[in-house]
């Protein structure tokens, strides 16, 4: 028996209409808008052609920008894949309060990017400060006033926030590892180390392609701990390419330049995320 | 005849009692029959969002066909992103804020031409420049605010200084090494154990160090906001009274050895953190954080002073003054509306009820000269308005940059300068060739 056709189209068509709605058609605008020197206010839009383009490239405040998020999303990736496996390594094992030790690694995740570049902002500002001077250590003081220190406060703010998320994809993918094969691992003589790199690492590589790609992604678009923790702060150090884009809307009334700014961030997320999806796939091994 | 005096009779109680009813309105028309009117207040100031919703519910109470709603959205550059966002909805705001030259330019579709306005010719002088334009006025001010340095009274009289005296930079100076070196030597740590330093300077705020510190220099090279914005350039004339400006900031505060500390210095570390607590005697801020001190310890807010803020040998013994932002009505809307809006501004700024909500409940400097006897209460506004009085104040131009130019560009090179990574030269040069960029 052939099923109609139509039940496909009626099933997927929400789905289908909210995507066009709100993510198909403002990508074209915003590209169309690309274009034009619109200052996100009035009417008058007039075509410019590739000149909002031409100006990015020499806009110095962008590729600061560019090269600070590149590097920044590079090292959160390690941070938060390796502090989320070993995360997920420590509560798969048999060790005391682990439900409750998962949940509350989780829990960072839940709370807002604002509110917690806030607490962070007091913690490394305040409580970080206070203990530098009342033990006379002088790194402890004056966090997130050098380019430096902005930069690792960021790191960590992200890193506690997203790798209990990380955690909980990499305890999925190691608690389907079957017994039978650590057994049989054990029973031949493999220790703790080479059990870890010969057996556990390559049957959780699905779950890196999927981490990899989620915390790239994620350090790559984030804009609101960066907001709240440094505003892009000191002296546009840590301005990262969303806020960079946001300000130039918003701050300098330049929505043309800013879209197609967008574009081109789109491009470049999509493409490095792309290339990272295409080369993990091929080093999955299936079971 | 008894019949017709009977009828004149009604008819002149019922003419007395409509024109009892109007004589509480300002519109002075009609008042029964008239049509049902919606404002909707698109506003940015915070502080006051409580009284203000207080007002329109007095007004809501002797006007019945008008409903007045009233939404607030905070600070600057938020507020500017959600007035874009209103504004090509189909829910626009009838009343909402503009800062000057450049949003009178941008926004010139949706402004209203308020000129035929009752209280236009008593609008303090000069307030109304940098929201006309041909001769056509689009903003009401909303208030008169100026800052300066505060100063804690209690710790200067502890140590022996009148700070009424202090003027020029020189003194000022003098005086604030004088603390500076009591603080050091633990001479006041007997009566305020938490003062550490003199000042607490938050270069994170681009807007207390580029818009606020910075005007101190532009507001004498450019005599308005509307100067600045017809300049095509920027000289920094007394460019280098401004190095000694914010070096003398810099300086008495407790990161004067590490002053790239400074760039983590926020609003809150301060205000409420910083001077309120005492833990510094001197900020350079407005009367404007009068409530928020009050909030932490209101006998500091009553013992506060404010000394002008100098620019070295040029510009000595006067505060900033401006209007922080202007009231204005959307020119899109129906006429009812509009009409609404106007009278519920005018009624605001104008009628006796309203001037006292102005003063009193709002606690606006009022930016009118017949406000007769009221007068603010707090001790800031009071030193603010008798500066008005004396003329010895000084303009805001910042309005009148290039969009996002003080904070951004200028800001954003102090912040370079003060933790080392440029030279004053580099700021001037940067900040310069932005403001020509940006004028293209």
């Amino acid at each position: 028996m052939k099923r109609p056709k139509w039940g496909f189209w009626v099933f997927i068509a929400p789905a289908l209409i909210a995507f066009i709605l709100v993510q198909l058609i403002p990508a074209f605008t915003g590209i169309y808008y690309s274009f034009t020197d619109w200052n996100g206010i009035g009417n008058e839009v007039s075509l410019v052609g590739v000149r909002n383009y031409a100006d990015i490239f020499e806009d110095s405040g962008f590729w600061r920008s560019f090269l600070f998020t590149a590097v920044f999303a590079a090292c959160a990736v390690v941070s938060l894949n390796v502090v989320g496996f070993f995360l997920a390594l420590l509560v798969t094992q048999a060790v005391p309060l682990r439900s409750l030790m998962r949940s509350v690694f989780f829990l960072p995740n839940l709370i807002g990017g604002i509110l917690l570049g806030f607490t962070w902002q007091f913690i490394f500002t305040q409580a970080f400060d206070s203990v530098g001077k009342a033990l006379g250590i002088p790194w402890l003081q004056g966090w997130l006033s050098t380019p430096a220190t902005a930069a690792l406060g960021l790191l960590i703010l992200v890193t506690w926030q997203l790798s209990g998320y990380m955690m909980i994809i990499y305890i999925a993918q190691i608690q389907n590892i079957p017994d039978s094969v650590m057994e049989a691992a054990q029973i031949d003589g493999a220790n703790g180390w080479h059990r870890l790199t010969k057996i556990i690492l390559p049957l959780v590589a699905p779950a890196f392609t999927i981490g990899l790609f989620l915390s790239l992604t994620n350090s790559f678009k984030m804009y609101d701990q960066n907001l709240s923790l440094t505003g892009g702060g000191p002296y546009h150090s840590t301005e990262m390419l969303a806020m960079n884009i946001y300000n130039s809307a918003f701050k300098f009334n330049q929505l043309g330049i800013a879209q197609a700014k967008a574009v081109l961030f789109l491009i470049v997320v999509a493409a490095i995320s792309l290339t990272q999806l295409y080369l993990s796939k091929k080093r999955e091994v299936e079971m | 005849m008894k019949h017709l005096k009977r009828m004149l009779a009604i008819c002149l109680a019922a003419g007395l009692g409509c024109s009892m009813v109007t004589g509480c309105t300002d519109s002075g028309k009609n008042n029964a029959d008239k049509e049902k009117a919606t404002v909707d207040i698109f506003q940015f100031k915070v502080e006051v969002n409580d009284a203000l919703k207080t007002a329109t519910q007095t007004y809501m109470k002797e006007h019945k066909n008008v409903t007045i709603n009233l939404e607030t959205v905070g600070g600057g550059d938020d507020y500017g992103a959600a007035l874009r966002t209103k504004m090509s909805s189909s829910d626009q705001p009838e009343i909402f804020n503009v800062g000057g030259p450049q949003d009178i330019v941008d926004w010139k579709k949706n402004l209203e031409d308020l000129s035929d306005q009752e209280w236009i010719g008593k609008v303090a002088e000069g307030l109304l420049d940098d929201v006309s334009d041909n001769g056509k006025v689009y903003g009401l001010p909303m208030s008169v605010e100026g800052y300066g340095f505060l100063y804690n009274k209690d710790i200067f009289e502890a140590a022996g200084i009148d700070g009424e005296s202090l003027k020029t930079y020189q003194e000022i100076d003098q005086a604030f090494g004088k603390l500076q070196e009591m603080i050091e030597d633990g001479k006041l740590k007997d009566e305020f154990p938490v003062l550490e330093a003199v000042m607490e300077y938050p270069v994170k705020e681009t807007w207390v160090t580029g818009m606020h510190t910075a005007n101190v220099s532009l507001g004498q090279e450019f005599s308005s906001a509307t100067e600045a914005f017809e300049s095509e350039s920027i000289d920094f004339k007394y460019g280098d009274q401004l190095k000694d400006l914010i070096d003398l900031q810099v300086k008495y505060t407790s990161s004067a050895k590490t002053p790239s500390n400074l760039n983590a210095v926020d609003y809150s570390m301060q205000v409420g953190g910083g001077y309120a607590i005492e833990r510094v005697a001197v900020i350079q801020q407005g009367n404007w954080v009068y409530p928020e001190i009050k909030n932490v310890d209101e006998e500091v807010a009553q013992h506060t002073g404010m000394i002008p803020i100098p620019l070295k040998g040029v510009s000595e013994g006067n505060i900033p003054v401006g209007v922080p932002i202007y009231w204005s009505v959307n020119s899109g809307s129906s006429d009812t509306d509009k009409q609404a809006a106007k009278d519920f501004l005018n009624w605001l700024y104008q009628s006796e009820e309203g001037k006292k909500i102005v003063v009193d409940d709002l606690g606006f400097i009022p930016p009118f000269t017949n406000y007769g006897d009221l007068a603010p209460s707090d001790p800031l506004s009071k030193i603010v308005a008798q500066h008005v009085k004396d003329g010895t104040i000084a303009p805001w131009v910042w309005t009148g940059a290039p969009t996002g130019w003080a904070q951004e560009s200028l800001g954003v090179n102090i912040q370079s300068y003060v933790a080392g990574e440029k030279s004053w030269d580099e700021v001037v040069r940067e900040s310069k060739a932005d403001w020509e960029k940006a004028r293209k």
